[in-house]
């Protein structure tokens, strides 16, 4: 099987938020309780163990005006996957190109929540597991494009091969910025060794809420270990030998003196 | 939105004291050639309950506790909850077999002699206590490890969270084998001992000052989004007060003006409280605060 991916053009995206309602139909996962207005038209407040994706808003300042982006956010199905290599239990892994998470395996730590570079995992108290998109694995598997695609009315999501969507994509961004989209840009291609949702977008990835160079969580795993080990031995050595072996001899050493 | 509450940092604070006080007594025994062994029982018998209790708190904290045995299903080098787990699993065993062979006469019967076996059982619990330093080592290091290897910028953008950690454990362990070796009056463990336990935890704290410091200076110059943000929350913002009373006052310069102005001193009588057990208490309780701020600060 070649690699699939889908590809956001955010210069589509007009916002109507068919995705999330199609990620929940056909998922069947239950509406958000807490739907109080947090000064956005933004709905639901953020992403959740009920919610894999989500519209958000952006308004940027942009030539004396303000443009208005919207973003659909989700798991990003990252090829170096922080969840997978910090899940304790081993319940995170690749199926293909995709992440999925074993709901019978999953112990719900949470470590996969606070190791993604994207909010894209969380718990799921009733559950007491992780959840999060799974890209339709379901559809996907069975020759279908996820629900979100198959519903987007601008077109704005398109499923395929990966080498296929990037050299549309690039094509895109090529277009975008001959023609008054000077900042536009790829997102997708390369970070984390490449994501399985590919953005287009109009400017920094920070204006979009995404991390400029997201990192793997277990990047810096051996210098925190050794970092950490090299305290507790400059620690051994200063207050313990100083204060106990040094004064030790030197109090046994004052003591021969003394008899002699 | 919060993952890890309360039940977490408890647990940090607890496996790192105890990790902190068996690392430190075992040291001073060992560097004082053996004679401090009541120092390294009472830390163990201290640090075996709080890593258990700590263990607890973990399991309840799951979002499926019934399935705890899996993270003793899965050894990955790279988890490291998972080594987490094994780490302790390891300490906790070899600190329980230690508490057995130590006492292993209240558990044969009267009539069978142990003498015999006596050199044998020294060899072992020697052997234990050497397995359960290295672990206790790894056990304070990987309270930090476990935070900073996530990608929240509080604890990933420096590496100096596992420091930070381990000079707090030890100082927390300290403390805890201090207030202790008061409270239960141990006659074998001498007055001036306790005076000389509180200087070295003085030199530990002002060790785990300029990490502290390195840490504020790292996350203002990090270039990974959100770190500033953490550094402002921790310093300005929600959790100011918390960070400089209770981690700056209460965990670093209160105790360690108290212990510094005591320095070669004989501390006599009831002064002892004022000049050990009080420097002791604030420790413990900063090294909570310390934990719950950086884990909950690491989440807003």
């Amino acid at each position: 099987m070649t690699e699939k991916a889908a590809l956001v053009d955010i210069t589509k995206c007009m916002g109507c938020r068919a995705c999330q309602v199609a990620c929940k139909a056909w998922n069947d996962n239950s509406g958000e309780t807490d739907t109080r207005n947090t000064g956005s038209y933004e709905n639901p407040p953020h992403l959740s163990a009920s919610t894999w994706t989500r519209i958000e808003f952006y308004e940027i300042g942009r030539n004396g005006g303000v443009q208005w982006y919207f973003r659909k956010h989700q798991c990003m199905h990252c090829t170096n996957a922080s969840c997978e290599a910090v899940c304790p239990t081993g319940a995170i892994s690749h199926m293909g190109e995709f992440v999925v998470i074993d709901q019978n395996i999953c112990i719900g730590c949470g470590y996969c929540a606070l190791a993604c570079p994207f909010d894209a995992v969380h718990r799921d108290p009733p559950r007491g597991t992780a959840r999060k998109c799974w890209f339709c694995l379901d559809r996907v598997s069975n020759d279908y494009e996820p629900a979100c695609v198959k519903t987007c009315p601008p077109g704005a999501i398109e499923f395929g091969e990966r080498d296929e969507l990037l050299t549309a994509a690039h094509a895109r961004v090529d277009s975008l910025r001959n023609n008054g989209h000077p900042n536009a840009r790829l997102y997708g291609e390369n970070e984390l060794g490449g994501l399985h949702w590919l953005y287009i977008i109009d400017g920094p990835p920070s204006e979009f809420g995404l991390p400029e160079s997201p990192q793997l969580a277990t990047n810096a795993l051996v210098g925190q270990w050794v970092g950490g080990l090299i305290t507790a031995g400059v620690l051994a050595a200063i207050p313990f030998w100083l204060l106990f072996r040094r004064k030790r001899e030197l109090e046994e050493s004052s003591r021969a003196g003394g008899e002699q | 939105m919060i993952t890890w509450g309360s039940p977490i940092w408890l647990y940090l604070w607890l496996a790192g004291m105890a990790g902190g006080a068996f690392f430190a007594a075992f040291l001073v025994d060992r560097l004082m050639g053996g004679t401090q062994k009541a120092l390294l029982r009472i830390a163990t018998y201290v640090g075996v309950p709080f890593a258990i209790i700590g263990l607890i708190l973990l399991i309840a904290d799951l979002g499926m506790p019934i399935r705890f045995w899996r993270l003793l299903a899965e050894f990955d080098v790279v988890s490291a909850m998972s080594m987490g787990t094994w780490i302790l699993f390891v300490w906790v065993a070899a600190a329980v077999i230690m508490i057995i062979l130590w006492n292993i006469d209240r558990f044969i019967p009267g009539s069978i002699s142990i003498d015999r076996a006596r050199p044998a059982v020294d060899l072992i619990t020697g052997a234990l206590s050497w397995i359960a330093f290295v672990f206790a080592a790894l056990l304070i290091t990987y309270t930090g490890v476990l935070l900073a290897s996530s990608n929240q910028p509080l604890w990933a953008a420096t590496i100096l969270v596992p420091s930070l950690f381990v000079a707090s454990a030890i100082s927390t362990g300290l403390a805890v084998v201090i207030i202790t070796a008061l409270v239960g009056r141990s006659q074998a463990i001498s007055r001036r001992m306790i005076a000389r336990l509180s200087e070295a935890d003085a030199i530990v704290i002002i060790i785990e000052m300029v990490i502290l410091i390195g840490f504020a200076i790292w996350l203002g110059v990090s270039a990974m989004g959100g770190a500033t943000e953490g550094l402002k929350l921790l310093t300005i913002g929600t959790l100011a007060p918390a960070f400089w009373v209770g981690v700056v006052l209460l965990a670093l310069l209160i105790p360690l003006g108290l212990e510094l102005s005591n320095w070669g001193k004989e501390i006599k009588g009831r002064a002892v409280w004022l000049a050990v057990a009080v420097p002791s208490v604030c420790v413990l309780l900063g090294g909570l605060i310390l934990r719950a701020i950086i884990v909950a600060g690491g989440q807003m």
